[in-house]
């Protein structure tokens, strides 16, 4: 287990006990839900006003693109079977029956009709009786008699008739234009019949993609061309008679799942009357892809919002992971400061406790030497006195004596401790300072097997520091590191030194390969009289005033350790000596006392 | 030969009788009080070789009295008894002109080496101020 010490106390783990795990992990889902709601809220919105404009745009687009087509066709329509209308008057009124009875002249006529394009099926003459005078087509028609058929009648009635499709004498669907024209008492007819195909192709020229179709239906509803997809002419036309209530229109037209005829589930539907003869022209196409580049620019769009709500997630986590970072580590910090806070408050009143009970304990101690000192003196006057019982006397008072020095150390401590003592600052080549230390401990450390090992930064400059404090600071640890390697046959205590220029100051680092510090420790381990050590074998005040003399030369000490591996201790030391310590530099340095 | 004479002045009665037993017995002539103020009065009536003087006393303080002893008794040699925390009280004594300072608790034997080099301090200085004297 590998434990960092900051300063003092266990360093991140004292925040992270205090704030909790949970603590940050619900900070971390309520900013990613605040940043979700704020982001995506607005997206949303835009989103879907973007949606609804867009998609009534394109549909009313798309309806009113529809809306001329259908317009559009019908005049073409229209157009045509007004001059094909043309046509015929034109012959009628120009040419004498006589003329016209003559089937060369009529084959003549009709070759001309048709130049062109093969807009006429046959053409015949047939006269008031309704007998078919001449004839030109496919069919065996002549001699027929058409008095009695229902053009026939409209036509003497009108003039000019166009018919809706129906079979006749041919059998097969059609329609006729036919045109009457009177000359006294003379009156006959010019009749064609419309190529079917011909003018079922000319409907179909406006279908519209893969699914569109375009028809021509009656007033009856009877199909008068054969749609591409639904249905066959002079059947029923597919669609409700509901549609057709205006002049012309615009739908959609739902197909329910089970109608056999079903092709297409949903239709846009357009469609307008001609004016004569009076069908109706439809022109459907399948819903989805009359709307594919819309529903195509939906696509996109939904890919987009998908791709914008992805990006925005992940960019909420990572930028809720940073502040969440940020957040802790400014916790930590201020957690930190905290702790060497109150760290600083307890040292301070126990260095005022102390101080007070070491100046307390001073006087008795002097009387107690002192009259230690009588009993000698008295004991020495006495000369009747047992030899042997003069030197136990004496052996106890030394011990008295001794006991007293043991004291009169500890009161020493505990003052050095409360910052009673002023520092007293010098120039001081570090380098050469902690050679002359490890020189002076080194003999000791050899009888413990203990060798020194040290990397000092070279060209270290020299600094303003307290000489007798540092001594006492390193004196500290090199000890402690000895009672770590209690029980070791070997080890290294190593000293290194590193200028830090950023601090502007100089970093030492204290490694010893001891028996560790045990982690339920290293939080009370700068307390004073805490100590590991047994009983009159330390006073626990060496770490504490470790601590206090690098705050007060305004450093810092950190510690690791790892249990059975050894323990490190990370000094920074200033160059220049806080002011308060500086003060009295001038006091006891640049005025130092004259009869000393 | 002369006897050399010592004030000692420490607010603590214990430790206060027993350096004058202590001392008594290695030869000066030793006057103990326990108060500042006893003390001026005390260097009014007799002449002192030498003056040991406790820092810290109710009343009038060691600084306040060492003041007063050197204003009366300019040649008299001041040896400071001061506790380890005080260390700036001895190093102000010594700026104010005491001879040196002993820290608490002191060994007999260290006030004596003290107590011995402060009168040998003063005798020179006596016989300086003599000859400055006869040589006016």
């Amino acid at each position: 287990m590998k434990l960092r010490l900051e300063t003092i106390g266990n360093g991140d783990q004292t925040s992270g006990q205090r704030r909790g795990r949970n603590h940050y992990s619900r900070l971390y889902r309520k900013f990613v839900f605040l940043t979700l709601i704020c982001s995506l809220a607005p997206l949303f919105l835009v989103g879907w006003g973007i949606y609804i404009y867009y998609s009534g745009f394109s549909r009313m687009k798309i309806e009113s693109y529809f809306k001329s087509q259908v317009d559009h066709h019908r005049g073409i329509i229209e157009l045509f079977l007004r001059e094909r209308t043309s046509d015929l008057q034109l012959v009628v009124f120009t040419q004498s029956p006589d003329y016209l009875q003559k089937t060369p002249n009529l084959r003549r006529i009709f070759n001309v009709m048709n130049r062109e394009g093969s807009f006429f099926a046959d053409l015949g003459i047939i006269d008031d009786q309704g007998r078919h005078l001449a004839y030109i087509g496919p069919y065996d028609l002549m001699g027929k008699n058409y008095s009695k058929t229902f053009w026939f009648n409209e036509v003497m009635k009108k003039g000019v008739y166009i018919s809706d499709m129906f079979m006749g004498f041919r059998n097969a669907p059609h329609f006729i234009i036919a045109v009457l024209r009177t000359d006294g008492n003379r009156k006959w007819i010019l009749r064609a019949s419309i190529d079917t195909e011909y003018f079922r192709s000319l409907v179909e020229n406006v279908k519209m993609g893969r699914t569109g179709e375009a028809y021509l239906s009656n007033r009856e509803g009877i199909l008068q061309t054969t749609p591409r997809f639904s249905g066959k002419i002079m059947e029923n036309a597919p669609l409700p008679a509901v549609f057709f209530r205006k002049e012309s229109g615009i739908g959609i037209l739902e197909t329910d799942r089970d109608d056999p005829n079903r092709r297409f589930p949903r239709q846009i539907v357009a469609y307008t009357w001609l004016e004569n003869p009076r069908w109706k022209l439809v022109i459907k196409q399948d819903y989805s892809e009359a709307f594919r580049d819309a529903n195509h620019a939906n696509r996109a769009a939904l890919i987009f919002l998908h791709l914008s709500l992805l990006v925005i997630l992940i960019i909420s986590v990572i930028s809720t992971r940073y502040m969440i970072k940020v957040i802790k580590k400014r916790d930590e910090e201020a957690d930190r400061l905290n702790r060497q806070l109150t760290q600083a408050s307890k040292l301070a009143s126990l260095g005022e406790l102390s101080a007070g009970v070491a100046h307390e304990i001073n006087n008795p101690l002097a009387i107690i030497l002192t009259e230690n000192q009588v009993i000698r003196d008295s004991v020495e006057e006495i000369l009747t006195l047992d030899e042997s019982f003069k030197t136990e006397l004496f052996t106890s008072l030394s011990q008295v004596d001794a006991q007293v020095q043991r004291c009169n150390l500890i009161t020493q401590n505990l003052l050095r401790f409360s910052r009673r003592t002023r520092s007293r600052l010098e120039t001081v080549n570090l380098n050469a300072f902690l050679e002359e230390i490890i020189q002076l401990m080194e003999g000791r450390a050899k009888g413990m097997g203990i060798q020194f090992s040290a990397d000092l930064e070279k060209d270290l400059p020299s600094f303003l520091s307290d000489p007798s404090q540092l001594q006492q600071v390193f004196l500290n640890l090199i000890t402690n590191a000895f009672d770590a390697h209690d029980g070791k046959p070997y080890g290294t205590i190593s000293i290194s030194t590193r200028f830090n220029n950023q601090r502007e100051g100089v970093e030492i680092v204290v490694t010893d390969t001891g028996s560790g510090i045990p982690p339920e420790n290293m939080e009370k381990m700068f307390d004073p009289f805490f100590t590991t050590k047994p009983v009159g074998k330390g006073t626990g005040l060496g770490l504490s005033i470790t601590y206090s003399i690098i705050k007060r030369l305004g450093g810092d000490i950190s510690v690791q350790s790892e249990i059975g591996k050894g323990t490190q201790f990370n000094i920074f030391l200033p160059f220049m000596p806080p002011a308060d310590v500086q003060e009295n530099l001038d006091d006891v340095f640049v005025n130092p006392p004259s009869s000393a | 030969m002369k006897i050399p004479r010592i004030l000692l002045v420490d607010d603590e009665v214990a430790f206060a009788n027993n350096i004058l037993k202590l001392l008594s017995k290695r030869g000066y002539d030793v006057i103990a009080v326990n108060d500042g103020a006893s003390a001026i009065r005390t260097i009014g009536e007799k002449e002192f070789d030498v003056v040991i003087l406790d820092m810290k006393m109710p009343g009038m303080d060691g600084i306040a009295t060492l003041k007063e002893i050197k204003k009366k008794e300019p040649l008299a040699e001041v040896v400071i008894l001061t506790g380890h925390g005080s260390v700036e009280s001895g190093i102000e004594g010594m700026q104010l002109g005491a001879f040196d300072f002993v820290m608490k608790p002191v060994s007999i034997d260290d006030l004596h080496e003290k107590v011995c080099q402060a009168y040998q301090r003063k005798l020179i200085e006596e016989e300086r101020v003599k000859q400055q004297e006869s040589g006016r």
